[in-house]
């Protein structure tokens, strides 16, 4: 049997009267690209939230790499190597994209209780910064505030904060959502070139993007996981079809 | 002009006028000038510290005047001891009072500091208006502490006979003391400047504007906030030590909120976020305060509108109006 990197059992999280995730299952193959869809409003990043410790769910155990992390703390997890984007681009606006990349990198390494010398040129960043920023193909933009990065360019910094330090699982939460075709393209170029080293876990609305990238494919419905299969079998299946796909599919 | 060869003359042009300033001073025969812009000075490195509070890790205190406050009364109490000859402690072990500044000053940092940590741990489990209530209201139980400390003079306060001594420095000497505050706050600015762009820095401007990723990249914000508080607090109580030295007086009215108000309007009006600028904000609000105090006591009616003047056409206080052109950080 394939080598599971993240397990979750029996996952429950309600907002009052609303169950958001309701005895959600769910296995993510190591090396997979695995996505994640559903309409509006089923729960996917209340799920990925509570994947990533920024919410705790009611009931249920969420096991990665044979270890419970159901009620652990957000940065001890990624520290086990779950890194995320959001699905609002979360970058520092007010720093450099060479400073963002920087923090990250020092995230990876340790501490950064470092209180005198300059954040970009300690022996770790310098070795690891041009690499990092070249990944995510924004070396030339290195010295620029990120708040002036276009929109696709914040997504692509973003992935790379992600991706420095090698994560084991990579969440990303839209990430083409309000991006143009071209960004789109781009950004589907850099998920599947990460491809079996890293695995993935997609949220995404884009269907020809879920479709070309993934290995399996979950479909939420109300917080319900109601069909885990290959892009195949999900794109026929009349459940699925009129849950969610409609007549996008066909289109 | 390019902005940092303008931002570099800036700084240099003020830190020139500020060396010249005593010799002028007591040449033109205004010595009163001296002891003024000492006050300016250490009202600085009190501004220069909320800064990195408020402009760089968005921790937007209202009770730093508490940190200004303790770090005086260590110098007021150990003077009183001294001066008393009564021992400061008996149990459980003897602390005589002192007069040396090398003593009480590095020690007034380090009480400062270690309030800092117990307020900061505290109030860092709140954010936004819990934040700055919870310092608010911390700053205010030591205020009134200190008030009903009948000991050490209660809401009357504590006068100290002299300054404290250092070796080779005579601080009663009001020109030498001028230069150990121009000193210190030249060496706490280029700490502060080295410190926010320093790893540390990065991680606490991140936390300013997005304190959750932070947390995603696997960092434990609060770790960081609670340091730069304790920093800051430190700074504060710098501060307050060379206050209690300059006045030669200590009371609880420097814990006020009043006081931590106008540390807050010192840094907004010199410029959020650019360490420099709250120097000039120090300079300016005491100044105007001096002046306009000569014509009316109601000279807060004129101040305010001047705030206002500034916080809205000038984002980035006087040190933008100065240095101009984009932001360097932050």
């Amino acid at each position: 049997m394939a080598e599971m990197l993240l397990e979750v059992a029996s996952l429950n999280k309600s907002y009052g009267a609303i169950q958001a995730t309701q005895d959600l299952h769910l296995n993510i193959e190591k090396g997979h690209i695995h996505a994640l869809i559903g309409p509006n409003g089923a729960g996917k990043t209340t799920l990925v939230n509570q994947l990533t410790g920024d919410i705790f769910p009611d009931s249920g155990r969420i096991i990665y790499k044979s270890c419970e992390i159901t009620r652990m703390s957000d940065y001890k997890r990624a520290r086990l190597g779950i890194a995320r984007s959001f699905q609002i681009t979360h970058i520092f606006e007010n720093l450099t994209v060479a400073e963002n990349m920087a923090l990250a990198i020092n995230a990876r390494n340790g501490h950064s209780f470092h209180f005198w010398r300059n954040s970009l040129k300690s022996s770790i960043v310098t070795a690891n910064l041009d690499n990092a920023l070249a990944r995510v193909d924004l070396g030339h933009r290195a010295r620029l505030k990120a708040s002036h990065l276009s929109h696709g360019e914040k997504r692509q910094l973003e992935v790379g904060m992600a991706l420095v330090g090698n994560p084991e699982l990579l969440i990303l939460d839209e990430p083409m959502a309000g991006m143009g075709s071209g960004g789109t393209v781009e950004l589907s170029k850099l998920i599947s070139s990460l491809k079996g080293s890293v695995t993935i876990l997609l949220v995404e609305h884009d269907m020809d993007v879920v479709f070309s990238l993934a290995d399996m494919v979950t479909v939420l419905v109300y917080g319900h996981n109601i069909l885990t299969d290959s892009p195949t079998n999900v794109r026929t299946n009349k459940e699925v079809q009129a849950a969610y796909l409609g007549e996008s599919v066909d289109a | 002009m390019n902005p940092l060869f303008r931002k570099y003359v800036c700084i240099a042009a003020v830190a020139l006028l500020l060396a010249i300033l005593p010799i002028a001073a007591s040449m033109l025969g205004q010595e009163y000038y001296i002891s003024l812009f000492s006050r300016i000075l250490i009202y600085a490195i009190a501004a220069v510290s909320l800064d990195l509070l408020l402009g760089f890790s968005g921790m937007i205190s209202l009770g730093h005047a508490a940190f200004v406050g303790i770090g005086s009364y260590v110098v007021g109490i150990f003077f009183y001891h001294s001066a008393e000859m009564e021992p400061l402690l008996t149990h459980p072990f003897t602390v005589q009072g002192s007069e040396n500044g090398l003593i009480v000053i590095p020690l007034a940092v380090l009480v400062s500091a270690i309030f800092a940590l117990v307020i900061g741990a505290l109030s860092l489990r709140t954010k936004g208006m819990h934040f700055i209530m919870i310092t608010l209201a911390f700053a205010q139980m030591i205020y009134y502490f200190f008030v009903s400390l009948e000991k050490y003079g209660g809401d009357d306060g504590l006068s100290l006979y002299a300054r404290s001594t250092l070796p080779g420095l005579d601080l009663g000497n009001d020109l030498q003391f001028y230069y150990l505050c121009l000193l210190l706050l030249s060496l706490f600015l280029l700490f502060t400047t080295r410190l926010v762009a320093s790893p540390f820095g990065i991680v606490i401007r991140g936390c300013s504007n997005n304190e959750r990723r932070i947390n995603a990249l696997g960092i434990n914000a609060y770790g960081y906030k609670l340091a730069c508080f304790v920093i800051a607090g430190a700074g504060a109580g710098l501060a307050g030590a060379l206050l209690a030295n300059q006045t030669e007086y200590v009371s609880p009215g420097l814990m006020h909120w009043t006081l931590s108000g106008e540390l807050m309007v010192m840094v907004l009006l010199g410029g959020l976020g650019t360490l420099f600028g709250p120097v000039l904000g120090a300079a300016a609000f005491l100044l105007l305060e001096e002046f306009l105090a000569m014509y009316t006591e109601h000279w807060m009616l004129y101040l305010g509108p001047f705030l206002i003047l500034v916080v809205i056409f000038a984002k980035r206080g006087l040190y933008g109006v100065l240095v101009g052109g984009g932001k360097d950080h932050g």
